[in-house]
């Protein structure tokens, strides 16, 4: 079984994967076992870092930028002002107990990942050519989205437009 | 030759049930009309049995059959229903009519301040079809159908004064414990159903079935037996009695009618008609004979000891039927026993009646509370006088020859019987005068002044005193033309002096005893009863026969009566409540899951994507046979 | 693993699966919309593994998870102005009290 492992952690990839997924999946555990909200919100960003580490990995470095860049930066600042204007006195982050509900929650969850694991387990993937890894994949994403996928990028701005004016309206304060 | 008049006698219980629905759809409008249409039907019918009689008097008649009716027809075997008129219809016709016809005259004074009189007649009238209904049934089954109906009536009747809560128990009772009797005549008739060839049930296959020896004897036995347990119910036999005497609760007019002249004789008619089945039978008749015996020496000795003048009646009434059983089980014909409840209807009419009579003018039914009513009503007196010695067996009134007839056939078959029947008679003499000394000499005890009766109740007493004493010379020793002419049968005629003389000192002896203790006073009242207290507790409480079968039957049967509602109320409801709270906490469990939470709802999306899922990848493994 | 998919799309499952656990739990509606971007993410992640390891690698995948990353974030933005909104109206942010669809 040593064996096994020794091979396992032979390649440097596989060393940096593992490393990588334990910190996603402990970031991800830390987060809903936390009971202050802030911390919470500091566990899943280190989510989003080492996954963005997973990214590059995988030979997608535009994409974990961007992932640093949004998710670390942007949504998680998000979430902690979020968490700022709702002001929550002390004692109110107390989780009600609720063992029915939190009892079929883990058994819903532990069913689908036993269903999505059976599924990925009985699949086999043969990979008919490969990524070449030697472009620059900036320089490549660019070039596809500015001639192949040009219309969903133009539909992307629109709706973020919409998406943030509408987030300006609703939060706006009343006019008294 | 062909009777003229018998194809009609579907007419006789016609009119009383025209009367009937008459009464009971128009009796609170019609009032005073009603009773009328009443007596007017009864006359109707009696009229047309008094045809039919006279007819079969003359000579020798067919006897007439319609059967026309098919009113059950399973695979190839009918049941018809119809009506017979052979002589001893014929006989029981004329004393159902002429009784109930008395009776609804003497009701009209009687009751006639009860503001329900018209429910009574109605009911009278009922009771009237009913009765000439099983008396000329044709078959087994219609007969029982008419011996329920005339149940039915009779507590209806008994229990007309329905607010009293004695008079409900007392119809409940008579309603109950002759139910026990019905049990075991419909058995019988089962039996018969069963083992007549052909199946049939009607009296003329009866007839010639035991007559020719087709049924197996054993069976012979149990089907006489069952049927007789039925008569032991509707007649008042021992065990069965207890219901006679309370049955007194209900009106005297219908005391009359239903508890001395016609109900009750259903039980000996019935014997009578189905004769040919206990004459197949001596285990059966001897059954009968002690059975009969018995009953008339228990009720004699029961009756010496009560206070309650209708009491005293109706146990006479039991020891009389005792011996019309008696003169059955002894088995030489069954002219014996039909003769002595020709008779007996009569005078035990009468005096009811004339009890009737006394009650309405005193208000009382305690013997001890009157007296002296001889110098006020003398039709009562006189009347209630000669029905006293027809029952006490007083030549030449007719009790006398009646019962004279059956102690003769018992000297000759059954000895032990005989003795047995003499000491009943003595017995019966003796509370008879207990009761007509106490109640018609002596000093007025009573605190009402009491006066005649209106002449609508003293005229039936006329008419049955005159009847109870001419009734007996239709058969006597001398000329025994009754008997010939009822069963058709000839037997030798023996004029048994020695018999005729002990009855009679039996019933002098009765009467003078009677006359020493209650009218001289040269033996003291409490004789006995200071002597012996005992003796006169147990006979008074009728040898505490309804405390034991309370005991025995009434208590265990509430009992299970309690359980079985306890059963219902908790095992039976709760199973149905069990069902109701499953279903509405069914419907709680799946309110709660409408808490208006997205959680919730997004928690039950996911089980039924897991649930769907796994149904549809699941099948893989499984394999749906 | 540089050539093999499965860890990685066991990775995303069980993202997936803790993400949708505490969507469904929590009760600050906050930490549920944070839920709800961990399961995001965890679909982003396989996209762009398919991008590299799956049947047919190509640069598509990478494209798709940009854009789902901007619709995350879009959708984050709104969902916080509503919860936001939502506070002032009812002084609270558990997502146990929202439950007037249940009329």
């Amino acid at each position: 079984m040593f064996s096994g492992i020794g091979n396992f952690l032979s390649s440097g990839t596989n060393w940096a994967f593992f490393v990588f997924a334990l910190l996603a999946i402990g970031g991800a555990i830390f987060m809903i076992s936390f009971t202050k909200v802030i911390h919470m919100v500091v566990a899943v960003a280190m989510t989003f870092i080492s996954l963005a580490g997973l990214y590059v990995i995988l030979n997608a470095e535009f994409v974990a930028f961007v992932q640093v860049l949004i998710y670390a930066g942007a949504i998680s600042i998000l979430m902690i002002f979020g968490i700022m204007m709702t002001k929550h006195r002390p004692g109110e982050e107390a989780e009600p107990k609720r063992p029915w509900h939190t009892g079929l929650a883990i058994v819903g969850a532990l069913g689908l990942f036993g269903l999505l694991f059976y599924a990925i387990q009985q699949s086999t993937f043969t990979a008919t050519g490969t990524l070449d890894a030697s472009k620059d994949n900036t320089l490549e994403i660019g070039k596809l989205l500015y001639n192949e996928h040009v219309i969903p990028f133009e539909i992307m701005s629109v709706l973020l437009t919409v998406a943030f004016i509408g987030a300006i309206v609703i939060a706006k304060r009343e006019e008294e | 030759m062909v009777s003229d008049y018998s194809q009609y006698a579907w007419l006789i219980p016609l009119f009383p049930l025209l009367a009937f629905l008459a009464l009971t759809a128009m009796g609170r409008q019609l009032k005073d009309f009603g009773i009328y249409i009443s007596i007017v039907a009864m006359l109707a019918s009696f009229v047309v049995a008094l045809l039919i009689f006279v007819e079969r008097l003359g000579g020798r008649v067919e006897d007439y059959t319609w059967d026309k009716l098919d009113w059950l027809k399973i695979g190839d075997w009918t049941l018809n229903m119809g009506f017979e008129v052979n002589n001893l219809n014929a006989l029981m016709l004329v004393i159902v009519t002429l009784v109930s016809l008395l009776v609804n005259i003497y009701s009209r004074g009687y009751m006639k301040d009860d503001e329900r009189i018209h429910v009574f007649f109605s009911y009278i009238a009922l009771f009237s079809f009913s009765m000439l209904g099983l008396v000329i049934s044709e078959n087994m089954l219609e007969l029982y159908i008419f011996w329920e109906l005339v149940g039915v009536c009779s507590f209806l009747l008994v229990g007309f004064w329905y607010f009293k809560p004695e008079a409900r128990a007392a119809a409940k009772k008579a309603f109950i414990v002759t139910r026990i009797g019905d049990v075991g005549l419909f058995l019988g008739m089962l039996l018969l159903f069963w083992y007549m060839p052909g199946h049939s049930l009607d009296f003329s296959s009866i007839h010639n079935a035991f007559t020719s020896g087709q049924i197996d004897p054993g069976i012979i036995t149990w089907i006489a037996i069952l049927i007789f347990v039925g008569a032991i119910g509707k007649s008042g036999q021992f065990p069965l009695h207890t219901w006679l005497p309370d049955a007194m609760e209900g009106p005297t007019p219908i005391s009359a009618l239903i508890h001395a002249a016609t109900m009750v004789a259903a039980g000996v008619y019935l014997v009578a008609r189905t004769f040919d089945i206990f004459q197949a039978s001596p285990d059966a008749l001897l059954v009968v004979a002690y059975v009969g015996g018995f009953t008339a020496i228990f009720a004699a000795t029961i009756g010496v000891a009560q206070n309650d003048i209708k009491r005293i009646l109706a146990y006479s009434t039991v020891s009389q039927l005792g011996y019309m059983m008696m003169a059955l089980g002894i088995g030489v014909s069954y002219a014996s026993g039909m003769f002595h409840l020709f008779t007996h209807a009569f005078f035990k009419a009468l005096l009811f009646l004339g009890a009737g009579s006394v009650i309405h003018a005193v208000h009382t039914q305690d013997i001890n509370e009157m007296g002296g009513l001889a110098r006020k009503m003398k039709i009562t007196t006189w009347t209630f006088a000669i029905g006293a010695l027809a029952l006490s067996g007083i030549p030449p009134f007719s009790g006398f020859w009646s019962k004279d007839l059956i102690l003769a056939e018992a000297y000759d078959k059954q000895p032990f019987l005989f003795w047995i029947g003499v000491i009943a008679a003595f017995f019966t003499a003796f509370y008879m005068s207990r009761l007509f000394f106490l109640t018609f000499l002596g000093q007025k005890r009573s605190k009402h002044e009491p006066h005649e009766s209106p002449a609508s109740m003293t005229v039936p007493l006329v008419i049955l005193a005159v009847l109870a004493v001419g009734a007996g010379f239709l058969n006597t020793p001398m000329n025994a033309w009754f008997g010939r002419w009822l069963t058709g049968e000839q037997h030798e005629e023996t004029v048994n002096w020695a018999v005729m003389g002990l009855s009679t000192l039996a019933g002098v002896l009765g009467i003078g005893l009677g006359y020493l203790m209650y009218v001289k006073k040269s033996i003291a009242r409490d004789f006995i009863s200071g002597k012996a207290p005992w003796l006169y507790t147990l006979l008074n409480r009728k040898y505490w026969i309804d405390e034991i079968y309370n005991g025995i039957l009434v208590k265990p049967l509430q009992g299970l009566g309690l359980l079985l509602e306890l059963i219902d109320i908790y095992i039976v409801d709760g199973l149905v409540r069990l069902f109701t709270y499953a279903v509405v906490g069914l419907g709680r469990v799946g309110s709660r899951l409408q808490n208006g939470q997205l959680q919730s709802y997004g928690l039950i999306t996911l089980l039924g994507l897991l649930i769907l899922a796994l149904a549809i990848a699941g099948r893989r493994f499984i394999h749906v046979g | 693993m540089g050539t093999v998919i499965t860890p990685y799309l066991t990775l995303a499952a069980i993202l997936f699966c803790i993400g949708l656990y505490g969507a469904l739990t929590k009760k600050n509606g906050v930490i549920v919309l944070l839920s709800i971007e961990l399961m995001l993410n965890a679909v982003n992640l396989n996209l762009i593994a398919f991008a590299k390891l799956g049947d047919h690698p190509a640069l598509t995948g990478q494209i798709f998870s940009l854009f789902n990353i901007t619709v995350a974030a879009a959708e984050a933005a709104v969902g916080i102005a509503i919860l936001i909104t939502l506070y002032r109206n009812k002084g609270t942010t558990d997502v146990n009290d929202m439950d007037s669809m249940k009329r």
